[in-house]
């Protein structure tokens, strides 16, 4: 067992290593690039040496003397034959190299400006921002000055040629100067002039000599050539002849160079810039030493045929190797410098592409098969990378994905698991004297058998795997102490997720109920958080691993404690589809049930006694009505009134259904009304019953009455196909006529628009009347059961529209808005004359779906639909990238004790937390009348308690029970104190 | 020049005396950097702000009809 206790980290600090601390930590310095010998043994101070760990199983570690497995292997080093660039810092380089002087090495910021950076600095740690801004400033700030303000000296622009090559820019006198003098006072264009430019008056000696205070002969000496002027000689000459004598010089700075102009640079000055110059000396950015990383980092593989394979890292390591000796040879040969410099490069290149072979301007090194080599950055970046691949991206264990299917017979908190998923994955069982007899029998039903057991672990911390043959033996060896990893079993807590996982209901925990066949079974009333169908979705289910996860799982991730949801702070669990069609089959007509009847839709619910019967039927044979029957699973005392979306006024009286019809509104996902309310005035365990006990009746009236649809369903009479083709008719003539009168030039245009806009939206304006036409014909003729229209009146799905496409006409199609306008030259396809301005040629779809769509009209819809695939494919991809950049800008956003919304940094974001300190789950819904807080609370506290002792007790402190498992009480136990009171 | 202070959608923006700022501070038990920024050079902070100041603002809330916050005055 750890001990140790978890400890908070204070911060990280990131620096630059000196390269004493490299050959600090170095086991061994590496010199041959040659890695194992020809028995196969590593061969010493070489790049696979023992003394930088050990990957072969059985050979001992030289530094630790642990095996392989337990050590994690240790640095070597490289001595660089001359200093090379670390590409890493190629931005910070050019920046101090700007930005200092090149012979003191001080900063070229004078003593105020200094202060002034300083103070920025600072400020800008206080204010969190970010101090690379800082440094920027006073960089460009520095790169102003002509010389150093400490010794005088010219600076010189630096120019940075990527990646690692730095030049000084110097402005030298032109080997040309004595042509262009004599160009120049003969009023010619010089240099890179352009004669069409220059109007220059041609100037003598004597004049020149005149205006720039130099001597004839000099002058006449500087023409020919043969005297090279001077600085001050040269400006005057210059400002003299209106010319440039000067070119550009680019002197190379070698990795020495910069290295030696670093070290120059003081602490104080290192820190002006905002580096901590402690941890961060600029002359450490330019590498002598070069780690070489464990061989545990880049392992060699060895290949089916015996032949080892080199890690990519390995590879680059021996190319450095190769490069610094023939450097030190040449060198030491005395090599011609030109010779010397290309190995320089070369060496250069090496160890750039050795920290990251992605740089653009540099050929990536490659491997001999062409594939380039995934070096040091390559292993941290993208989203395979480290980061985003192995450390946020991790695999779990303890972790099962399969397909769903709907269950009605669960709870909305239950999850089915199948049997061969529960046998894998386990929870851990501490024995005790109290359940040894349990944790025994689980390790006696072994591996295979469920609930069995598939590890144990001894007080010793052995761990045994439980097999079909030990499992006997092993169970007779349990004692108290031990812990058994017995697999899941009814009750257990689990979670459950499906993704895109694109809100927190998106990951609930279940309750497990083992069940055969393979798949997850889930209660239809969580399809909508989840947002799942059964059409092959498949969810990821993960078992906890301890009991404060399965407690927190429990406590805050249950599916009932989900049920309102943050989003709109209405329910987002209730009735859908057949449930939402079961209920208004149950209360729009309110019908009359037999006691049979009425037993049977009741009998998955926790209602066990009927209620008075309402009356009694002609032979004598009492009825219930279908309104009384659902006010059975209502809580006593819950009044409510409001509109459904059937039309009527939904009154309930003290439990009872007075009138109005139950449907979307009242019981429906997203919003409906009674689930809403009885969640928040009641509790979210009444709400959990409710919803269960909802669905299972809805699903049993639904089977009582028989729900179908078929094509008969959708169509109408002769005699109102023939009026839906009347309005059709009429309103393509009206569209002729529009098309005439806009060809004969009577039309008149609407303000803003041209005349053929106004023609378009004429024409549209006139088929959207048309089509609605079509659809009123042919509304009025389907009954009120039809079901069609009973899915599209109560709100399970559907709408009148869809129904009207179906029976009427289906009416135009459009793309990006208009009418379709696409295909050929002046028309939309080859069917039509050019220049068809008709309704028939531009997409509008007279005929229904039931009556089928013409070749031409099937291909208009096609193109209207395939708009609206196109659409949703692009809106998915752009909102979920947004989002996700939202989610990680306010994912370290913290509501705080005190009210406060502050980020890590205790920065306030918000002073309240929206503004009103208020959880939108806490909150009524109701869009009119004020929240009188006090009156409820007096009011619940009123009703609940008889005496004051007994309230005052309450108000001291009571919570709800909202972590008892359904198997705690006896299946349905309704809220504490809210028990449904069935009758009697 | 249009002044956007007098518009109808810019809230009121108030300089806090050092004493208000101190005892706001306490209230909310934070240092003066953690609070929300403003420019100096913002339209609506008030002219005679200077750097390290605080601005009161009451502006009209979705969710209360006042919401009270502070900004620090930065350049
Ligand atoms: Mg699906
Ligand atoms: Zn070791
Ligand atoms: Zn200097």
């Amino acid at each position: 067992m750890s001990t140790q206790a978890p400890k908070q980290l204070g911060g990280i600090e990131f620096g630059l290593m000196d390269p004493e601390t490299y050959r600090d930590m170095s086991a061994t310095k590496v010199i041959t690039a040659d890695t194992y010998d020809d028995d196969g043994y590593p061969i010493d101070m070489g790049l696979m040496d023992p003394r930088l760990g050990v990957i072969d199983p059985g050979l001992q570690c030289r530094t630790c003397g642990q095996h392989s497995g337990s050590c994690n292997g240790h640095f070597g080093h490289i001595e660089l034959a001359a200093p090379v660039i670390h590409v890493g810092f190629t931005t910070l380089i050019r920046r101090l190299l700007r930005s200092t002087c090149r012979e003191c090495g001080r900063l070229c910021l004078t003593e105020d400006e200094r202060g002034e950076f300083r103070d920025k600095l600072t400020r800008s740690e206080e204010l969190g921002d970010d101090w690379s801004d800082v440094m920027k400033s006073a960089v460009r700030q520095a790169r102003k000055a002509k010389s150093c303000p400490h010794c005088g000296a010219e600076k010189h622009d630096i120019k940075h040629e990527k990646p690692t090559t730095y030049y000084e820019v110097q402005q030298v006198l032109s080997g040309e100067y004595s042509n262009m003098i004599a160009g120049a006072m003969q009023g010619d264009a010089v240099g890179d002039e352009d004669p069409d430019d220059v109007d220059r008056d041609p100037t003598s000696p004597q004049d020149l000599a005149e205006q720039t205070g130099i001597e004839l002969d000099r002058i006449n000496e500087i023409v020919s050539g043969s005297f090279r002027p001077r600085e001050d000689d040269r400006k005057a000459i210059e400002r003299a002849l209106g010319i440039d004598l000067t070119e550009e010089d680019m002197n190379k700075l070698m990795a020495s160079d910069i290295r030696d102009w670093f070290e120059d640079i003081p602490d104080s000055d290192v820190e002006t810039l905002g580096l901590e110059s402690t941890v961060a000396r600029p002359e450490w950015m330019v590498l002598t030493v070069l780690p070489v990383p464990p061989v545990t980092a880049r392992p060699s593989i060895t290949l089916d045929n015996g032949q080892r394979s080199e890690d990519d890292l390995t590879h680059k390591l021996v190319d450095i190797i190769r490069i610094n000796q023939r450097f030190m040879e040449n060198r030491e040969a005395g090599a011609p410098q030109l010779i010397i410099e290309d190995l320089w490069e070369l060496l250069q290149y090496h160890v750039t592409t050795f920290v990251d072979n992605e740089i653009s301007g540099t050929p990536p090194a490659r491997h001999r098969s062409g594939r380039p080599l995934k070096t040091l950055s390559q292993r941290l970046k993208g989203k395979e990378g480290r980061f985003r691949g192995s450390l946020s991206g991790k695999r779990v264990n303890f972790s099962a994905r399969t397909v769903i299917s709907p269950d009605p017979t669960l709870s909305l908190n239950e999850v089915g698991v199948p049997e061969r998923v529960a046998r894998e994955m386990t929870q851990t069982l501490n024995v005790t004297a109290r359940n040894v007899a349990d944790a025994r029998q689980y390790v006696r039903n072994g591996p295979e058998g469920h609930p069995g057991a598939n590890y144990v672990r001894r007080p010793d911390g052995r761990r045994l795997k439980v097999t079909e043959k030990n499992c006997e033996e092993l169970a007779e060896k349990v004692e108290a102490g031990w812990e058994v990893n017995r697999h899941l079993i009814d009750g257990d807590i689990v979670i459950f997720n499906r993704q895109p996982s694109l809100h927190r209901m998106s990951i609930m925990a279940h309750e497990v109920v083992v069940m055969p066949y393979k798949t997850f079974r889930l209660n239809t009333t969580v399809c909508a958080p989840y947002n799942a169908d059964f059409d092959g979705d498949e969810m990821n289910m993960h078992a906890l691993q301890n009991e404060e996860a399965r407690a927190e799982a429990r406590v805050l991730m249950r599916v009932q404690e989900q049920m309102l949801s943050p989003r709109f702070g209405e329910n987002i669990i209730g009735a859908i589809q057949d449930h939402v069609t079961g209920t208004y089959l149950l209360t729009n007509e309110n019908p009359r049930f037999t006691e049979t009847q009425a037993l049977d839709l009741l009998r998955a619910t926790s209602v066990d006694t009927l209620p008075e019967p309402d009356g009694t039927a002609e032979a004598a044979e009492p009825y219930w009505t279908g309104r009384s029957l659902f006010s059975e699973l209502l809580p006593d005392d819950l009044s409510l009134e409001f509109g459904s979306s059937a039309g009527d006024t939904v009154v309930i009286e003290d439990g009872q259904l007075v009138s109005g019809t139950i449907d979307e509104d009242a019981v429906g996902a997203f919003g409906g009304e009674i689930v809403d309310t009885v969640t928040k005035m009641y509790s979210k365990t009444r709400a959990r019953v409710l919803v269960n006990e909802i669905a299972s009746v809805a699903v049993r009236a639904i089977m009582h009455f028989g729900f179908s649809i078929g094509i008969d369903d959708e169509s109408i009479p002769p005699a109102a196909d023939e009026s839906v083709d009347e309005a059709i008719a009429e309103a393509n003539s009206r569209v002729e006529d529009l098309i005439e009168s806009y060809r004969a030039d009577d039309l008149e245009s609407l303000p803003g628009r041209t005349l053929d806009e106004t023609l378009e939206m004429k024409i549209m304006q006139t088929l959207g009347k048309a089509r609605d036409s079509a659809g009123e014909i042919a509304e009025t003729h389907f009954e009120d059961d039809n079901p069609a229209v009973v899915m599209a009146e109560s709100g399970a799905r559907g709408s009148m529209l869809n129904l009207t496409q179906m029976a009427g006409c289906v009416g135009q199609q459009a793309v990006r808005g208009e009418r379709i306008n696409r295909g050929y030259e002046d028309r939309t396809l080859s069917h039509f004359a050019p220049n068809d301005l008709s309704a028939e040629a531009h997409g509008f779809v007279e005929n229904s779906y039931r009556g089928g769509l013409t070749p031409k009209e099937f291909f208009f819809h096609a193109m209207g639909g395939r708009e609206g695939l196109v659409d949703t494919a692009v809106r998915t991809s752009k909102s979920g990238y947004l989002q996700r950049r939202l989610i990680n800008a306010l994912s370290e956003l913290e509501a705080q004790y005190d009210g406060t919304v502050r980020d890590t940094s205790d920065t306030i974001v918000q002073f309240e937390f929206g503004e009103d300190g208020t959880s939108p789950v806490k909150v009524s819904s109701a869009n009119d009348g004020e929240i009188d807080v006090d009156k409820i609370a007096d009011r619940v506290v009123e009703a609940e308690f008889d005496g004051d002792t007994e309230k005052e007790r309450f108000l001291g402190e009571r919570e709800p029970p909202t972590n008892l498992s359904e198997y705690a009480g006896p299946g349905l136990d309704k809220a504490e104190g809210m028990e449904v009171k069935s009758d009697d | 020049m249009v002044d956007v202070t007098q518009h109808e959608l810019v809230p009121e923006h108030r300089l806090l005396g050092e004493d208000e700022i101190e005892e706001m501070l306490t209230e909310y038990d934070v240092k003066r950097t953690n609070l929300p920024k403003i420019k100096r050079t913002d339209p609506a902070t008030p002219d005679d702000a200077e750097l390290g100041d605080v601005v009161e603002i009451v502006r009209d809330s979705r969710t209360t009809d006042r919401a009270i916050i502070y900004r620090l005055v930065v350049s």
